[in-house]
């Protein structure tokens, strides 16, 4: 790292540090709670017993396929701010396909995240269609159909491929088969609790890695990248951009999409509508803090999974409502919007 | 490197004082200060009344109507609404005065370039100035509108203002001002009275020296490469039609014009960047009107773009991974090191080190990388548009004689330049456009400059 | 009058009411936008007018209090986006994402906070009823009034030519980064008018979501009314009439996901229908930086 960008980077940081305790400290005190009381039930919530790391890094991982697939699309110079609903309608596909097929397990897992794939694939195709044959902006389609995409699991989950009863909104159980495997109880004599919470993180990880190869080492990666940081000059040296915008955007739904049925086959065992706690949100700022570097983003996964994990501790214990993180994450992107690798992409 | 360096400048009323010397060597800096946009680092600046400055790229806004960019920031009011009227009016007594033809409602992105310059001169006039300050201001113009423009100015100064004409067009500069000032790297070199001095004097003081010689140009055989009938075509900023004309493999033919006439439209067609109308036939198959670059790419047809920092280079890649852009297909990533390497060599490159990011590089070592890269996949066509632009004459010279090399290698080369004396040291053969058409042919033998100067400004 | 008529006239009169909140917000993004700067951040300025008039009308008892209080809410959260892309040149998009996030999560705090009960405040002193409320008819002569401001008066000059050319703007005296600032302030106070009719007028309470993306709708109608105050009133009436059918297509049976699915798929469709034909203000969204 060259000393202007050290320099500048110590001072993003400076700024994110003043952000999450100025304004989570101004915030807990409006809430009648002392800011040291507050900042320590968010730690101690995050990280006090290894049921609460593991927390931890089931949080981490939610936000880290979203930020992932969010990064992808950035690098494209795409904004993708439809990860919420490529990841809700990955949910739905894993969870009603999942509790279809009663299939031994090493068919039945895959098979369960690949449907989540497809379905946040295709999610995240149509705006990228929109924007390579019209034109259209990314960002307000991406948006419009996080709303339709709610809309429409509500209504597929409670009419049409209803399978866990009228009233609620969640499809059937998972067969055991197809949650997600143990995976230190595969190596050790386990906690229980905390053996399968680790395997959501392992596949994010491993996700992360196989990108961070595909992005910089890979003659697609090269193209995609150029789309994104000059695609003037990309589109005379050969480049598609059309199909590059269509392809970037699917892999971003797809990842994003693999998240939900993560969070289904790892987590909650069924598809519900309320299963994700605006993840593919706040992986918009695990993107942003990550600099888009996937590795990178690994480790704010693991910080923004903290301030999840230990927000609900805090919440519990401290009565700061937990609506402080949400608010402190948004200003955190704020805050750090001028970043080159953010502020580098043309905007429609 | 210091843009300015302790830079002494007096200008007199009456007088159009001309300021020359190479792309890069201050003199633009010089004027945007005397202007007061930019604040020098130490010295000052002194203007007795108002100065104004037309700069080489309008300062207009496109989507506005005349009188809204002449009267911007000064409209005229009646209570709180602008007096739309009045402004018209006024408008239009300006143009009278100064003999500058405008329609104050036509909307400014619909006018030709010279009537822009009218816009951008009227709206500095409007302002009074005691200093006009005019940087490149025949760039766009053709010949005959050379003249006319310098007549109003030449009344302007005799009026009493203090002119200063920015420019490195020396026959302009002999022909027309008083007085003339030379800067070289940032540093005034020279100063004349302009009757005490002459073109060739001013031109080694610009350079320093002697200009680099040019390649030695090999006896060729040329063979029909790209054949062009009837070639029609839009880009953003330009049209071409109707368009007739062969280059053949191992020749060089330059395409002379005033920017604005075509050329954008000829080069983005044969890039594939839009389609065209007509019918071309290159190395002996069509070429299908609507091809992708890529498939213009694979056919062996190269453009070199007109702006390298938007439609050639990746700014915040290093020079490496630019050296591949065009080629990442057809080299394997692990080669791309290897490729950056011998484009420097061959292209002298400065700093030698494939890993600096292209931002950093002087526009003339960018411009090396992308002609570099482009001759280096030995493509059949070369449409080199514009290739020194903004560069030092060191590098020009260097990008001139690679592409005299490529020429007698056997590759066919298109060269599109607003730079006359560019193209009378490259091309074989010379054609002429004008308002989107071709409208003469010269080979090397029957070149006439002054019958080509007459065809650019569109007199047949 | 007839059965059909009866229907027709209320179905106008759902129309407006639905559309008011969208014209608000679409004016507000066209000032914006004409002035350079993306507004994706007129959801959080619908939300800050929302939940502040609902909190000050509950604690005052005075509706009108609630307005204004709703209008600087809605200025100082436009203010942070006006400031970080003026003299911070950050991605407007980006910011403008982060504000959104921060805002609705700020007034669900907000209502934790004063009303002890996660997702909505209680009811408050309304402005008035949805239907023949003094809003609707502002909001048409804000859109008259912002067409003058913008084509006949100085600063709307001025606010175009920084939207167009902000280089340009500067060269002839103007301060474009002031001139954006304003703009944006100014947008985001009549944006939030639109939270405040949906607050005070039409639901008399606040709840957490309850925009529901029409900050975005709104930008769509920008787009498709071409930037202009009349065309994106023109689009969010279209816009509101797709919404206010969701009532007579209920009573249809057709599902109500799918209804009210509707406002977004017309956005949708607009974008991809017009997307490629219009022009934007030439330096919208491009952050000017000086020197």
């Amino acid at each position: 790292m060259s000393a202007a960008l050290r320099v500048r980077t110590l001072r993003e940081l400076l700024v994110v540090i003043v952000v999450v305790f100025g304004v989570g400290s101004i915030a807990m005190l409006l809430a009648h709670v002392s800011p040291v009381d507050g900042f320590a039930q968010l730690v101690d919530g995050a990280f006090g017993t290894p049921e609460e790391v593991g927390e931890t890094l089931v949080q981490a991982a939610f936000l880290l396929f979203p930020a992932l697939g969010i990064a992808v699309a950035f690098r494209a110079g795409l904004f993708n701010i439809g990860a919420e609903g490529q990841l809700v309608l990955g949910g739905f596909a894993a969870g009603w396909i999942g509790a279809q097929l009663p299939l031994p397990a090493y068919v039945a897992v895959p098979m369960v995240l690949l449907a989540g794939a497809v379905a946040g694939g295709i999610w995240g195709a149509i705006p990228g269609f929109l924007k390579a044959r019209f034109g259209a902006n990314e960002v307000i389609a991406t948006l419009m159909l996080n709303y339709v995409a709610t809309l429409l699991c509500t209504y597929l989950v409670t009419g049409p491929l209803q399978q866990g009863g009228a009233t609620a909104a969640e499809t059937g159980a998972l067969p055991k088969a197809a949650h997600l495997p143990d995976l230190i109880g595969l190596l050790a004599d386990p906690q229980p609790t905390l053996a399968y919470l680790l395997t959501p993180f392992a596949l994010a990880v491993i996700l992360a890695f196989v990108l961070r190869r595909v992005l910089l080492h890979t003659v697609f990666g090269y193209e995609l990248r150029a789309a994104g940081d000059a695609p003037e000059a990309a589109k005379r040296a050969g480049i598609d951009l059309g199909r590059t915008a269509l392809v970037a955007m699917a892999i971003s739904g797809a990842i994003a999409g693999l998240g939900g049925a993560t969070i289904v086959a790892g987590e909650l065992h069924r598809f519900n509508t309320g299963l994700s706690a605006g993840y593919g949100f706040i992986a918009i700022a695990v993107a942003i803090v990550g600099n888009l570097d996937p590795l990178w983003i690994v480790v704010a996964s693991i910080a923004f999974g903290m301030l999840q994990s230990g927000g609900i501790a805090m919440q519990a214990e401290a009565h700061v409502p937990k609506e402080v993180i949400a608010l402190v994450t948004g200003l955190v992107i704020i805050a750090l919007a001028g970043r080159r690798a953010v502020a580098n992409r043309r905007t429609t | 490197m210091q843009a300015l360096d302790g830079v002494d400048l007096e200008l007199v009323r009456g007088e159009i004082h001309a300021l020359v010397g190479e792309n890069g060597a201050g003199k633009s800096t010089l004027a945007a200060i005397a202007y007061g946009a930019v604040r020098a680092d130490t010295g000052d600046v002194e203007a007795d009344g108002v100065v104004g400055l037309v700069h080489q790229h309008f300062k207009l806004i496109e989507r506005l109507r005349v009188w809204e960019n002449v009267l911007l920031n000064r409209e005229p009011r009646r209570g709180w609404t602008i007096d739309v009227a009045a402004a018209r009016d006024r408008v239009r007594a300006l143009a009278a005065r100064y003999g500058l033809a405008v329609d104050p409602d036509a909307v400014v992105e619909t006018l030709p370039v010279g009537v822009k310059q009218r816009v951008e001169l009227l709206r500095e006039l409007d302002r009074a100035p005691s200093v006009l300050l005019l940087d490149e201001p025949t760039a766009a113009l053709a010949p005959s509108e050379i003249a006319s423009f310098f007549t109003t100015i030449g009344e302007l100064a005799r009026a009493g203002t203090a002119v200063l004409v920015v420019t490195h067009k020396l026959a302009e500069v002999v022909a027309y001002s008083q007085r003339v000032t030379v800067m070289r790297g940032g540093r005034i070199v020279a100063r004349h009275a302009t009757a005490e001095t002459n073109a060739p004097d001013i031109a080694r003081e610009m350079v320093g020296g002697d200009v680099p010689a040019l390649a030695r140009r090999a006896r060729t055989e040329p063979a029909p490469l790209l054949e062009v009938r009837g070639l029609s075509a839009r880009s953003r900023v330009s049209a071409l039609d109707d368009a007739t004309f062969d280059v053949r493999a191992g020749e060089i033919v330059g395409i002379a014009g005033v920017e604005g006439n075509g050329q954008s439209a000829l080069a983005d067609a044969l890039a594939g960047v839009v389609p065209f109308d007509g019918e071309v036939r290159f190395d002996g198959a069509p070429l299908a009107p609507n091809d992708t670059p890529g498939q213009r790419i694979a056919r062996g047809i190269r453009v070199i773009p007109q702006d390298r920092r938007h439609e050639a280079l990746v700014l915040d890649w290093t020079v490496r991974d630019n050296v591949a852009l065009g080629r990442q297909r057809s080299l394997p990533p692990r080669a791309y090191a290897e490729a950056a390497r011998e484009v420097i060599a061959r292209f002298d490159v400065r700093p030698p080190n494939p890993d600096t990011i292209a931002g950093a590089l002087s526009g003339g070592n960018q411009q090396k990388i992308v002609v570099g890269r482009t001759l280096a996949s030995a493509p059949k066509l070369v449409v080199a548009y514009q290739p020194t632009r903004g560069i030092d004459v060191g590098a020009a010279a260097l990008v001139q004689s690679r592409l005299i090399e490529a020429r007698n290698a056997g590759a066919g080369v298109l060269l599109i330049s607003f730079e006359l004396d560019e193209i009378f040291a490259c091309a074989d053969r010379v054609l002429v456009i004008a308002g989107g058409r071709f409208v003469g042919a010269f080979d090397r033998a029957s070149v006439d400059r002054g019958r080509i100067g007459a065809l650019m400004a569109g007199d047949a | 009058m007839s059965g059909a008529a009866l229907a027709l006239a209320a179905l106008l009169g759902l129309t407006l009411v639905k559309a008011t909140p969208l014209i608000y917000a679409a004016l507000g993004g066209v000032l914006s936008e004409r002035s350079g700067v993306v507004n994706i951040g007129l959801e959080a300025i619908l939300i800050a007018g929302a939940f502040t008039s609902v909190a000050v009308s509950g604690a005052t008892g005075n509706p009108i209090a609630g307005t204004l209080a709703g209008i600087v809410a809605g200025m100082l959260v436009a203010a942070v986006l006006a400031f970080v892309a003026t003299r911070l040149a950050v991605d407007q998009i980006v910011a403008g994402t982060g504000l959104n996030i921060a805002a609705l999560a700020g007034a669900a705090f907000g209502l934790q906070l004063i009303y002890h009960q996660p997702g909505a405040s209680r009811e408050v002193p309304a402005l008035g009823t949805p239907g023949e409320n003094v809003l609707i008819v502002v909001a048409f002569l804000a859109a008259a009034a912002l067409h003058v401001v913008l084509t006949r008066t100085p600063w709307g000059l001025r606010v175009r030519a920084c939207g167009e050319d902000p280089s340009a703007a500067e060269s002839a005296g103007i301060d474009a980064l002031a001139t954006r600032f304003w703009a944006v302030v100014t947008g985001g106070a009549i944006a939030s008018l639109g939270g405040v009719y949906l607050a005070l007028a039409e639901l008399d309470l606040y709840s957490d979501g309850m925009t529901a993306g029409r900050g975005f709708i709104a930008l769509a109608a920008v787009i498709f009314g071409r930037w202009t105050p009349f065309g994106a009133t023109g689009a969010a009436l279209c816009f509101g009439f797709l919404a206010a059918l969701q009532f007579s297509l209920q009573r249809a049976g057709v599902p109500s996901e799918l209804l009210q699915a509707l406002p977004y798929l017309a956005a949708l469709v607009a974008l991809a229908g017009f997307a490629g034909r219009v022009r934007a203000p030439a330096a919208d969204g491009m952050p000017y930086i000086r020197g």
